[in-house]
């Protein structure tokens, strides 16, 4: 058996267990560590394939911040000595259509495609230079919308969080 | 590298294909082990000694010569200690978070080159791994502070989670400053660059040619000012150790904490500053580099030469870390709000003025 | 703006100035002693624990008197006159025995005022301070030289003596007085055991010596008490006031010396 392979079944192992907790746990703090280690092993999937730059783009984004900033609002928000920082279900009938046509719609298109197996992967994009030349060359409206997105959004949360002055 | 000796060696012994690669894999993710333990023990020695005779006093003086075996007989302690787990706690998290904590600070060392022939990973986007791979780190320690159902760990988790959080930002602007002169981010990449002598360190200007050379050695000693600031705000050590400020919140995250899994959270911590030294060192001083030739170069004993990289590694490594305790016995502690206004107010923009300037004089 | 840069100007600077600071202090001797084995020097005159120097102490009792938690006890028995105690360092004879001296020094305030009623200065404080023990009964010093045999020995003799004397005199007495109670001075002796007897005539016979030889015979009935009772509270009582009866023998004793 290949490294590569067993690496990929340990990674899709963390991932799928981690993600089933995720949903199932009815405690919102196990959940956000949960989730951490799902992201975990995407980032993981990532390196496998190839893309390092996106791997620790997801790690400094998605566990750095975004699951951060998640543990930290739970515990802000809840009680520390009370266990009441738990999650339930709600509307289960909707709930499950959508995710079964959303399943549905997902298997189906896993069957009908054609899977390009023993194709050889494509040769990795040079790192970071390639990245950054795409970025300043291809999609540069995209990056200067998204910049200019993430700039308002810094001024807003700025103002909110300001004191008023009169 | 390392690696590939070992491949070699493993073939010799007729071991090959994926159990040949896991197992020197495995042997080569062992040498910053065998390197954080002594150095973290050394370390605790140290930071007692510098502590003790900068207040006048003579510090551990009992075991040993000069008290030298001092951390032994602590970790002897440690070892025989009762593992308490507050019945309050949140049993899962509470063992797991000393585990990951020392994992995060662990894996840090995966991208820090010890010597031109050892590095752990030859992953090119190595220092931006290191501030990734510290949110494990800020992980560990909010799972720890809400585990241990404590008012004081939880106030100590948050304030060290918004802490590093905030200060990976002025880090992450000078890595880039430095993006922008060497044009690589690998640590070993840029201790590779930065051979020859002194001069081609990137605190004097880098090794490029050219008037720029000159023109950036302000700018380079700003960074390297500010990236050791928040780097040191990153580690929780004084003056930025509000999250487990002794006055305030009793110990911080690791209040519950006793025993092994407290030694853990040590062990992480000295890590972390021996992680975090060695960054700046590989950034602005030359890593493991020599700041003259090299002895075996001389002799053309050619073994020699990793051997005296580890040794300047280890060396810059500990200057960094005893100027980190050094500051600690000197400053007294930041106010919350003042540590944010440093951040934001000051270290920030300060970087990132510093960036720009330095991204012009590059394009010039 | 100027305060903004005002402040990082000073931030670093104090920063530096600190660390200057801390340098200089890192090769600055410390002022640790390194204490058991390094002692500190006791300043003279210090007062620390008591020392009794028994080749001098004549057994006056005047430190237990001056002592104002009561922690010294002495015990002492008259030599016989054939006895020779030896004279103290400053030429004075000695005239009594002492069998016991303790000084309890978990009790001791040391407020040095034992110190300055000895004649022979023979009781002084010395600069040792580490005396502290696992049992508490480890405190009680004892200072008394004569091993318990002797001590019974010395208390046998002079026990001896006082029965000699007190037969003596109550012979004297009973020829004296032989005319109104002859029988009583003669039942007496054949009743009870001699040494009580022996001074309970005494009372009746003659009213002048009377008043100091009393006590004496209190004393006789107290000493094995006190033994029995070593350092317990209740025995202070008991001790305080044999010891004076002690004294006022030795003033007794003294008189009859000379």
């Amino acid at each position: 058996m290949d490294l590569y392979l067993i690496l990929f079944y340990f990674f899709a192992i963390i991932t799928l267990v981690s993600a089933f907790f995720v949903v199932t746990t009815r405690n919102v703090i196990y959940a956000a560590f949960n989730l951490m280690l799902t992201l975990f092993g995407v980032a993981g999937f990532y390196v496998l394939l190839g893309a390092d730059f996106i791997a620790i783009v997801q790690l400094i984004v998605y566990v750095g911040g975004i699951l951060i900033l998640l543990i930290f609002g739970v515990m802000l928000t809840n009680k520390i000595t009370d266990t009441d920082i738990k999650s339930g279900f709600l509307n289960r009938v909707p709930g499950l259509l959508i995710v079964g046509t959303f399943a549905g719609i997902l298997i189906g298109t896993l069957l009908k495609s054609t899977w390009r197996i023993a194709a050889p992967l494509p040769p990795p994009v040079a790192g970071l230079v390639g990245i950054g030349n795409l970025l300043m060359t291809e999609y540069t409206l995209i990056f200067e919308i998204l910049g200019a997105v993430l700039l308002i959004a810094l001024i807003g949360a700025a103002s909110i969080a300001r004191k008023q002055s009169n | 590298m390392i690696y590939d000796s070992l491949i070699e060696l493993l073939k010799w012994l007729s071991i090959t294909g994926p159990a040949a690669s896991a197992i020197a894999a495995f042997i080569n993710s062992i040498f910053p082990v065998v390197f954080i333990i002594p150095f973290a023990l050394f370390a605790v020695y140290l930071e007692r000694k510098v502590s003790a005779h900068m207040q006048d006093r003579l510090g551990p003086m009992r075991v040993g010569w000069h008290g030298w075996l001092q951390s032994f007989a602590d970790i002897l302690k440690l070892i025989q200690k009762e593992d308490v787990v507050p019945a309050q706690a949140d049993r899962w998290l509470f063992n797991i978070a000393p585990v990951l904590a020392f994992v995060g600070s662990y894996a840090a060392f995966a991208a820090i080159p010890f010597t031109s022939t050892y590095v752990g990973s030859g992953i090119d986007l190595g220092i931006i791994f290191i501030v990734a791979i510290s949110s494990l780190v800020v992980a560990s320690l909010l799972m720890a502070g809400w585990a241990s159902n404590n008012k004081y760990s939880l106030l100590g988790a948050m304030r060290s989670a918004a802490q590093i959080i905030s200060y990976e930002i002025p880090t992450v602007v000078v890595i880039l400053t430095l993006l922008c002169v060497t044009g690589t981010l690998s640590l070993y990449q840029l201790s590779e660059n930065q051979t020859g002598n002194i001069f081609n360190w990137m605190i004097f200007g880098g090794y490029s040619g050219g008037w720029q050379k000159f023109a950036l050695i302000p700018f380079m000693l700003v960074g390297m000012v500010i990236l050791f600031i928040s780097t040191l705000a990153e580690v929780n050590r004084t003056p930025f150790d509000i999250p487990e400020a002794e006055s305030e919140l009793v110990a911080g995250y690791h209040t519950e904490y006793t025993g092994m899994k407290f030694a853990m959270f040590f062990l992480a911590e000295y890590a972390n500053m021996f992680a975090v030294s060695a960054i700046v060192s590989a950034l602005f001083f030359g890593g493991y580099q020599s700041p003259f030739g090299y002895v075996g170069k001389l002799l053309g004993i050619s073994w020699l030469v990793p051997f005296e990289q580890l040794f300047w590694f280890t060396m810059k490594g500990m200057f960094f870390v005893f100027v980190q305790m050094w500051l600690r016995w000197t400053l007294p502690r930041l106010r919350v709000d003042q540590l944010m206004n440093m951040c934001w107010k000051y270290l920030i923009p300060i970087s990132i003025a510093n960036f720009l300037i330095v991204a012009f004089l590059m394009a010039l | 703006m100027k305060t903004y840069f005002e402040n990082i100007y000073s931030a670093l600077y104090t920063a530096l100035v600190g660390m200057k600071i801390t340098f200089k202090h890192l090769f600055t001797p410390a002022v640790t002693i390194q204490y058991p084995e390094v002692k500190p020097r006791m300043v003279e005159r210090v007062r620390n624990r008591l020392y009794v120097n028994m080749d001098d102490c004549i057994g006056c009792d005047q430190c237990s008197r001056a002592c104002p938690v009561s922690c010294i006890t002495i015990e002492t028995v008259k030599a016989l006159p054939t006895d020779d105690i030896g004279k103290t360092s400053q030429g004075k004879k000695k005239a009594l025995w002492v069998t016991q001296f303790d000084i309890d020094i978990a009790k001791c305030c040391f407020c040095q005022l034992c110190v300055f009623p000895c004649p022979t200065e023979c009781i002084y404080m010395t600069d040792a301070y580490e005396f502290s023990e696992l049992q508490r009964s480890n405190l009680v010093y004892k200072f008394a030289t004569l091993s318990e045999s002797e001590v019974a020995e010395k208390k046998a003799n002079y026990a001896k003596l006082e029965a000699e004397k007190a037969a003596e005199k109550a012979a004297a007495a009973a020829a004296k007085a032989a005319a109104p109670k002859p029988a009583e001075a003669v039942e007496k002796p054949a009743a009870t055991a001699p040494k009580p007897e022996v001074a309970k005539p005494e009372p009746t016979v003659t009213t002048a010596p009377a008043k100091p030889v009393t006590p004496e015979k209190k004393e006789t009935d107290a000493v094995p008490q006190q033994e029995s009772l070593p350092f317990s509270e209740p025995s202070a009582d008991a001790t305080v006031k044999p010891e004076d009866s002690t004294a006022a023998e030795k003033t007794n004793d003294t008189n009859s010396v000379s």
